[in-house]
């Protein structure tokens, strides 16, 4: 730090972006667990909720699934 | 307030006159210059910087993922342009790709914060300079001669004299300053419509976006739109009337803020089609920017490669208050194509903060550094300045030719034509920017007005390519990806008002070296090792006094529409003393005005 006299750190610099063994939201793999989320960019009206995301679907499978965007 | 310092006397009538601190900018501001009223001209300036900031120093251990999110605070005003640049960064060093509709996503976003920033700065910041009661109390003779010139744009902006419009851009009361603070809400919701929140965006990450990209997401971005290109089309007639008449009304004033045409540009807007973040792709992702990278100097656009533009990069001491770091360790020796980087590069810097006490003769005076650009022809290093971010933008997309949308197109290699169609209350309108023949507070002014519409422009493509991913269900907003061991990336972007990169050193999955470069520090750096003044100090030195006042009641206007047409940031509060201390007048503040509110 050059000239500036400062303390010691109370905590290591990256301390409150990430605790090891949780899992990260970027990570790859977890695409693939969102529901709704299709592999090939599309998505489906599951993806509108967490709770009880298949009843999102349409009642009558003739129907377009549409997701919410 | 006006600080207190020690002048020396000066022989004749060379005054010692200090404008600090220029407040809400990044690096508190000052400008000390010698003004010689026998002849009417500023003999010297120095640009001084008296904070420290440290993001260099402070992001060194931090989780990489966190960086966009940290330096987003870098700025009050421009945050967001730091997120999505260090998104850039980051998205290289992971080696991710956003999919497109969060490409369109972040263009939108930053379309809407130039739409914002640039027309608060314009109408509730700069036209407090141009104001009838302003002018009245600096320019009285110009004034006058205002209310007798009839406007030549009278019908397309309603206001029948120049003198009408300088009556509008009175602060508080004038129609144009409060009609502009109504847009810069309005364009505040487009933005926080794409990016979740102003200023420090909430929705914008590595590899994607986390907005919800409904078709009414779009619509409402589009509604806002149209009622801000009302404003924009009589905003471009209003300007180029006051402009015009302040080169007939004060033959000369060309020469204020006026330097070496040395602009420089990092480019704007991805295109989704081109982009991929690797290194290697840098130089056609940047060339397929919908606002083209470049360097123009002296007229001529030297170079628009972002390869090249990174490679060049220098940061040089010489007037700063920090240790060389010659001797320090040295982080990337080469580029992944094997090119060799400089020790003087961002990605090799150590910032070694040394306080002392600022000498202006000789010494140092600066907390910022020298940020240049080296010529390889001349082996010059070029103090590039961003004009206030506007006219480096437009002058480089217009001569490398390759912007070509259906709003706004730079076919032709000499000009940009910009197409807004009809709207609520105005016609179908085309503006055409051609370069001007100098690099000058006025022409840097003129310019931030026809990029809000170029941003306007680009911002209806953008909706057009937003709602076509939706349309066709490709909904997908993020790339998961992982956090390297070891890598480097960098992110090339403009803030509103500038040039802007992020540099950014990974090991052991943490920050090792991260340094961004915005554009005030390129703008207000101080006079370097090899003696070549900053930016600011080399636009007002030598530039003549154009104020009625004598020295007594002297308000330093000339000055002050030089340096703030560089847009440093939100410069609203500025205090000026007269030598020996004696604080002499308060020459702008945001309550400028007031008494009529």
């Amino acid at each position: 730090m050059g000239y500036i006299r400062t303390g010691k750190p109370d905590v290591r610099p990256d301390l409150p972006a990430h605790t090891p063994g949780i899992m990260s939201g970027n990570q790859t793999g977890n695409y693939d667990k969102q529901v709704g989320h299709k592999p090939d960019g599309t998505s489906t009206a599951e993806r509108s909720t967490g709770i009880n995301p298949k009843a999102r679907n349409p009642i009558d499978p003739r129907m377009p699934n549409l997701p919410p965007a | 307030m006006a600080i207190q310092e020690r002048v020396e006397p000066q022989a004749g009538n060379i005054v010692d006159m200090s404008w600090d601190p220029i407040t809400r900018i990044v690096g508190n501001l000052g400008l000390y210059t010698k003004i010689d009223f026998d002849n009417r001209e500023v003999v010297s300036c120095k640009a001084t910087s008296s904070i420290f900031r440290g993001y260099s120093v402070f992001m060194k251990g931090k989780d990489p993922r966190d960086s966009h999110f940290i330096t987003s605070r870098i700025c009050g005003i421009c945050g967001d342009n730091h997120a999505v640049c260090s998104i850039y960064a980051q998205n290289m060093a992971y080696g991710v790709k956003p999919p497109p509709l969060a490409e369109w996503i972040m263009n939108l976003g930053e379309a809407a914060e130039y739409i914002f920033d640039h027309t608060i700065f314009q109408d509730n910041l700069v036209f407090v300079d141009f104001c009838e009661q302003m002018v009245r109390d600096t320019n009285p003779g110009v004034m006058d001669k205002a209310d007798q010139t009839e406007a030549p744009h009278a019908d397309l902006h309603g206001y029948r004299t120049i003198g009408d419009i300088m009556r509008a851009f009175n602060p508080f009361t004038g129609e144009v300053y409060k009609e502009a603070l109504l847009i810069s809400r309005v364009s505040r919701e487009m933005f926080c419509l794409m990016e979740g929140r102003h200023v420090h965006p909430s929705t914008l990450y590595p590899g994607g976006v986390g907005t919800q990209a409904t078709p009414t997401l779009f619509t409402e971005y589009l509604s806002r739109l149209l009622r801000c290109l009302d404003f924009i089309k009589k905003g471009v007639a209003m300007n180029d009337d006051v402009f015009d008449f302040w080169y007939e009304a004060l033959p000369g004033y060309e020469e204020v803020g006026r330097r070496r045409i040395q602009l420089g540009c990092w480019g704007a807007f991805q295109d989704p089609d081109v982009v991929s973040y690797a290194y290697d792709n840098m130089e056609t992702a940047g060339n397929a920017m919908f606002v083209t990278p470049g360097v123009v100097v002296d007229g001529e656009l030297l170079n628009h490669s972002l390869l090249d533009i990174n490679l060049n990069m220098r940061i040089e001491l010489g007037s700063s208050y920090y240790e060389d770091w010659v001797n320090e360790e040295r982080f990337v020796t080469h580029d992944p194509l094997g090119n060799p980087i400089d020790m003087r590069h961002p990605w090799n810097q150590t910032t070694i903060p040394k306080p002392q006490k600022r000498d202006l003769d000789g010494g140092n005076y600066s907390w910022v550094m020298a940020p240049r650009w080296l010529d390889q022809r001349t082996d010059e290093r070029l103090a590039l300045d961003t004009g206030g971010g506007a006219i480096a933008r437009l002058w480089a997309t217009a001569l490398a030719g390759l912007v070509d949308t259906p709003y706004v197109k730079a076919t032709d290699g000499q000009s940009i034509q910009i197409n807004l169609p009809q709207t609520p209350n105005t016609p179908e309108q085309t503006l055409e920017w051609r370069p001007p023949r100098w690099s000058n507070a006025i022409e840097r002014n003129r310019s931030r007005m026809y990029f809000i519409a170029y941003a306007a422009g680009m911002a209806l493509h953008f909706v057009n390519k937003g709602l076509d991913e939706v349309r066709a269900g490709r909904t997908k907003t993020f790339e998961p990806f992982d956090v390297p061991d070891e890598a480097i990336g960098c992110g090339f972007h403009e803030a509103v008002r500038g040039v802007l990169s992020h540099h950014l050193v990974i090991r052991d999955g943490k920050i090792a070296n991260y340094h961004p470069y915005p554009p005030t520090p390129w703008n207000g750096s101080p006079t370097d090792s090899y003696g070549t003044p900053g930016p600011y100090e080399d636009a007002i030195a030598g530039q003549p006094i154009f104020e009625e006042n004598g020295r007594e009641n002297f308000r330093g206007i000339d000055i002050m529409r030089a340096v703030r047409s560089f847009d440093p940031c939100l410069p609203c509060g500025v205090h000026m003393y007269l030598g020996k201390g004696k604080t002499l007048k308060q020459v702008h503040s945001p309550m400028f005005g007031a008494q009529n509110g």
